[in-house]
């Protein structure tokens, strides 16, 4: 229906693609993407849909090349459950106090749930160790480095 | 512990089989006290039908009063249980680009949680990463357990 053959049109949407997610890559600006295509020779017209493309589709390309990074397994959510044991086999009239809980990880496109369990005080000191982990972005150090990377 | 035994002069010249079954006798009182969380005049009680003699007894609950406490701890962390966790680290870092990505400037923690297996004792720890929000939000369900549990013990 296009008319032309079909080597031309896969040349075309490998061009198109690779224009894309190199620009959506690097994030460069408008400028610099105009500055680029224009040593193309396209007509203005072409090239100002080529930038509306690029501006309309930047982020969502962002976002699935950053599902190609190497990564970790990542936090999905945490359930979790106050239980206090009462006896067991060996002890009998126990009162311990336990937390037990369900991290949900998300490990290459699986989703991954470990039960872990711990106690009153241990769970005080994760709160702990961990609001102190997010104190530190606010901290003058780090600020200070976000502000110089940008 | 059989070297310990055998080693005491006090102890040598009895026969080995007798010495056996005292110790086991032994060991199986205790240990039964133990899971019955049972008072020092059920113990004397039990000591009396089986003909023990006053001097005997009251030794056998001064030692038992003793040791009572860390027998119960030994005894309550018998048994099976999920992983325990001990301890938290984490890791805090700023992305600034991947060979996939550039410019993604984003904070990220690498969060890792140190824990126990009941059975055997050491065991992999569990790694994850996070972004700022995701901490927040397991932090903020640690802190509702923590208000359950205070709540709880309240009652």
């Amino acid at each position: 229906k296009l008319n032309i053959g079909v080597d031309t049109l896969q040349h075309g949407i490998e061009g198109l693609t690779y224009l894309l997610t190199e620009s959506s890559k690097l994030m460069i600006s408008e400028i610099d993407f105009q500055e680029s295509i224009h040593v193309l020779g396209f007509s203005d017209e072409l090239n100002k849909l080529l930038l509306q493309l690029y501006l309309d589709n930047r982020k969502e390309i962002r976002s699935i090349l950053s599902e190609l990074a190497p990564k970790l397994p990542s936090y999905h959510s945490l359930e979790w459950r106050l239980d206090v044991q009462l006896a067991s086999r060996s002890l009998r009239q126990q009162i311990k106090p336990a937390v037990t809980m369900k991290l949900h990880l998300n490990e290459n496109e699986d989703q991954t749930a470990q039960v872990l369990q711990t106690d009153p005080a241990t769970l005080l000191h994760l709160i702990q160790q961990l609001e102190q982990a997010l104190g530190e972005m606010k901290t003058n150090h780090c600020r200070r480095i976000v502000r110089n990377m940008k | 512990s059989n070297s310990c035994i055998s080693d005491d002069p006090d102890l040598k010249d009895i026969d080995p089989a007798v010495l056996k079954h005292c110790h086991a006798a032994a060991a199986m009182c205790i240990l039964e006290a133990g899971k019955q969380k049972a008072d020092l005049a059920a113990i004397s009680t039990c000591l009396e039908d089986c003909k023990l003699d006053k001097e005997r007894i009251e030794q056998f609950c001064t030692e038992y009063q003793k040791n009572k406490d860390a027998l119960e701890i030994l005894l309550g962390s018998i048994g099976r249980s999920p992983l325990h966790i001990t301890d938290v680290s984490w890791r805090l870092e700023y992305q600034i680009k991947s060979n996939q990505l550039h410019k993604t400037y984003q904070p990220s923690y690498l969060v890792t949680l140190n824990v126990e297996n009941s059975d055997s004792g050491s065991h992999p720890d569990v790694s994850f990463s996070c972004t700022m929000e995701q901490l927040q939000d397991l932090v903020g369900k640690l802190k509702d357990a923590a208000k359950s549990l205070e709540r709880a013990t309240q009652m």
